[in-house]
């Protein structure tokens, strides 16, 4: 893009800010019994104060209220939405239009903030104003570059009583990667993949170990065919004698803790956090990398006596973790 | 049923784990209570013309659900009075969502709750409840 | 002919970019800014310069460089391997060319969009750019994605052995932290740093907590490289090489050195210090400041024992000390170092390295002779002693 178009682009961009996304909202039902219910059951809620007249007068609130989450759910479009918004309906999607047109294709929600009045009353009818409050700097982001857009709602009731606020933040990007991200929509696309961790290369000099790993249940220790010494991580040539022929021995799987980590951030798909990474020493003398499951984070002292487990994720992989020492 | 008091509440103290199995009907049926007709949210194969593998939850049943969790803990006097979310990746049929809470801080009757969900994707939401609990 | 590095070469010329965190340019563009303004610091024309070194990790091939910037005729290039290791490497090929007169004038650049392009603190899941993807297979599957995780595992076990803990942590970040905010070229100038600010920032891999670790920036940074004969004829006071040199220890890996008897210890470093205490005839006692490679806190720790300003595991105490203050026994990475300044994968250490030797630092002790500087911690590495000319 040109830096003329760039500018003509921001210029336009900056004008939506401050602008009402189009008239006030008025919700289709007032709050009621029935749409509480079905939240209430869809969300496995099971509050007293929701749900019956009984209960809720044992609670603060005296009388029926509606969850404070579903505020929003008051003023949705509903059914009108199945059909999409090809054609913009109102200035937030001739906005997204606009930089969608000019390559900003991803969009992504990122934050929201909703604070609660109050709680809302069975026979209130909720009242929703949209505003475009927001829109950032050209960022850079993991997705791609692209505006933050944020827009800010107030609900209020039939009689102008301020029932509470909501901003929502969402990202419109140019997608850094042709891949599809897991939250980015829009294109007709190769489907994506739920996540695994991070599987080795099956080479010439490391895929043995996995697939005996993986065949035969063990932990494999390379051992050279000349000299006999171990070696871990698995490489081509004996650091003793120069012998490059080798076998393997079944390590014990009794182990202890050298040294670990609790990894926290990033985090990244396919795995679950937060992770005890570790480096143990196996009995035979090797040490290898692993991470340490069954185990509560204060249970974790450096030194203690652990065994190998053979993990099977719900991919199939096959890897040794440890766990504590029976 | 009572409810938690804010000086009963230490910060970093955990909430007790939710592991939320997430089903078909659990995504549809959140999307309809909110009305929130948007495809994806009830229609596979609209969410496949998108590049996902399935149709995915709404915001509004993941806020739904960690609500629930953090009231169901705190007890029915609590009342909800913000909550910010950070959005992550998707929750999917067949997805687990381990959902994780711990006090963050207290002051007076208020109590700042975090509350995460991840799932095989990743992280899912991480919320930020502000209550107000009896004195 | 010379049979060492001492006192054959100095760094004449020093540039950099402006760091941030989104450029808006290429790699290229802040490489050859960066390149530019070091020619110019020395006061040469680029005609002059016959040589260049880099990073294996850059993006900016030589050739590129040359021709963007004017370099005419080149008799010397050279890469060095391993990330932030490398930094010193780059001085080092460029003082064998210069010394052994295969090169007159040697630029040295890193440029890299490390924020807004391929972030390293990504870690190695993403696009490989290591030909050691085997390597880096036996951590990946496990979670052991990060350097700040592998790091994590050798500062954990150094501070269960020391008694290290994260206040000592806290004094290495918030002194540099403090030396950013005289530093208007730091990405962290204008925001000093609290106890509580440090505690207070989330854990990422523990013992490390956010501001345990250093940033992701973009930026070029560029060094010229000549002989000190040469030297006394541009504009700049030079900073005399004492002593440099590579180092790489006996099972040596990048980032994952796990297979050590004492994973409490940096060897690598401990063979850096050997060389170039020996090269310039120079101890500890005689080093006036420093710049020790701060990709995270406890690198900090295990260097000062490593280079022999305190015993081993006394670090702890020689840090609470104040010593690494301006005032202090050691001022170190005075223009906030990679925590605090930017991260250049080191090449900016070396940088300000030069400057305490001009007397140029935004925050210049008195009477420095001496500069020490490190390259990265945890990977094949190397040191240098800088003096006056
Ligand atoms: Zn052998």
């Amino acid at each position: 893009m040109s830096d003329e178009k760039k500018q003509a682009l921001e210029a336009e961009i900056r004008s939506y800010v401050g602008k009402p996304i189009g008239p006030e909202v008025i919700g289709r039902d007032p709050v009621n019994e029935p749409m509480i219910r079905q939240w209430c059951d869809a969300m496995g809620e099971s509050h007293p104060a929701y749900l019956d007249v009984d209960g809720a007068k044992g609670t603060v609130h005296g009388e029926i209220v509606a969850p404070p989450t579903m505020l929003q759910a008051w003023v949705m479009e509903g059914w009108d939405m199945h059909e999409g918004y090809d054609e913009p309906k109102n200035e937030q999607h001739r906005l997204h239009k606009l930089l969608a047109d000019n390559g900003y294709t991803g969009v992504l929600g990122t934050n929201t903030e909703e604070n609660y009045t109050r709680y809302l009353k069975l026979g209130e009818t909720v009242k929703a104003l949209t505003v475009i409050d927001e829109i950032s700097e050209e960022k850079a982001t993991g997705a791609g570059i692209g505006y933050f857009i944020t827009t800010k709602t107030a609900f209020e009731n039939q009689d102008g009583e301020e029932l509470g606020s909501m901003s929502f933040r969402v990202l419109r990007f140019k997608p850094a990667n042709p891949q599809p991200t897991a939250s980015a929509a829009g294109g007709e696309e190769a489907v994506a993949q739920k996540p695994s961790r991070i599987k080795p290369p099956m080479g010439h000099d490391n895929g043995w170990w996995w697939e005996r790993v993986a065949d035969d249940g063990v932990i494999p220790i390379q051992r050279c065919t000349s000299c006999e010494k171990l070696r871990h991580p698995p490489r081509p040539m004996c650091d003793g004698c120069g012998h490059q022929g080798f076998d393997s021995i079944d390590a014990s799987g009794k182990a202890t803790l050298t040294t670990y980590t609790v990894v926290h951030y990033p985090q990244f798909p396919g795995y679950e956090y937060p992770i005890i990474s570790i480096i143990v020493d196996l009995e035979e003398g090797e040490r290898m990398a692993s991470s340490l499951i069954d185990c509560e984070r204060e249970d974790v002292k450096i030194g203690m006596a652990l065994e190998a487990v053979i993990h099977e994720d719900d991919d199939g992989f096959k890897i040794p973790l440890f766990k504590p020492a029976s | 049923m009572t409810t938690l008091k804010a000086n009963e509440l230490e910060t970093g103290q955990a909430l007790p784990d939710l592991d939320f199995k997430t089903t078909t009907t659990v995504v549809a049926g959140g999307a309809i209570a909110s009305r929130d007709y948007t495809p994806v949210h009830h229609d596979k194969a609209a969410a496949i013309s998108q590049g996902l593998p399935d149709m995915f939850m709404n915001i509004l049943t993941t806020q739904g659900i960690c609500s629930r969790y953090v009231t169901d803990w705190a007890g029915p006097d609590a009342i909800v009075t913000r909550v910010k979310t950070k959005l992550g990746g998707p929750n999917m049929p067949g997805d687990t969502l381990k959902i994780r809470g711990k006090v963050l801080s207290t002051d007076g009757d208020a109590a700042e709750i975090e509350v995460t969900g991840n799932n095989a994707w990743g992280n899912h939401v991480t919320a930020t409840f502000s209550l107000r609990l009896p004195a | 002919m010379p049979t060492t590095l001492h006192n054959e070469a100095a760094i004449a010329g020093i540039g950099q970019t402006a760091y941030s965190k989104n450029s808006g340019v290429s790699e290229l563009q802040l490489a050859t800014e960066a390149v530019r303004a070091a020619i110019d610091d020395a006061g040469i024309h680029p005609s002059e310069v016959d040589g260049l070194v880099t990073y294996t990790m850059d993006s900016s091939d030589e050739v590129e460089v040359a021709r963007t910037v004017g370099i005419g005729d080149m008799t010397y290039w050279s890469q060095v391997n391993y990330g932030g290791g490398a930094a010193v490497g780059l001085i080092t090929h460029a003082a064998m060319a210069v010394a052994t007169g295969q090169a007159k004038n040697v630029v040295v650049y890193r440029a890299l969009n490390g924020r807004s392009g391929q972030r390293m603190g990504q870690g190695v899941s993403g696009n490989i750019i290591s030909s050691d993807l085997i390597h880096w297979s036996w951590y990946m599957p496990f979670g052991l994605l990060t350097p700040a995780s592998w790091i994590a595992l050798q500062a954990n076990l150094y501070m269960e052995k020391y008694g290290a803990t994260s206040e000592h942590l806290a004094h290495v970040a918030i002194t540099q932290r403090m030396h950013a905010q005289n530093n208007p070229n730091a990405a962290m100038y204008g925001k000093p740093m609290t106890m509580d600010d440090y505690m207070n920032s989330r854990m990422v891999c523990e013992p490390l907590r956010l501001f345990d670790c250093c940033q992701e920036d973009d930026g070029g940074v560029a060094l010229l490289i000549t002989t000190p004969e040469r030297a006394k004829d541009m504009k700049q006071k030079p900073a005399v090489m004492r002593a440099v040199t590579q180092a790489s220890f006996e099972g040596q890996e990048q980032m994952t050195s796990f297979y050590r008897d004492d994973l409490a210890a940096l060897p690598e470093m401990e063979l850096a210090a050997k060389i170039v205490y020996e090269m310039s005839g120079l101890g500890p006692k005689d080093i006036d400041a420093s710049c020790l490679y701060d990709a995270f806190t406890p690198e900090i720790l295990m260097q000062l024992e490593a280079f022999g300003f305190c015993g081993k595991g006394e670090a702890k105490d020689f840090v609470t000390a104040d010593s690494l203050t301006i005032g202090g026994a050691l001022p170190n990475n005075t223009h906030g170092g990679l925590l605090s300044e930017a991260y250049m994968h080191g090449v900016n250490n070396i940088a300000e390295g030069v400057r305490l030797i001009r007397g140029e630092s935004c925050n210049q002790p008195e009477n420095v002779e001496h500069v020490l500087v490190t390259s990265g911690v945890g990977v094949p590495t190397g040191a240098v002693i800088f003096g006056q000319a």
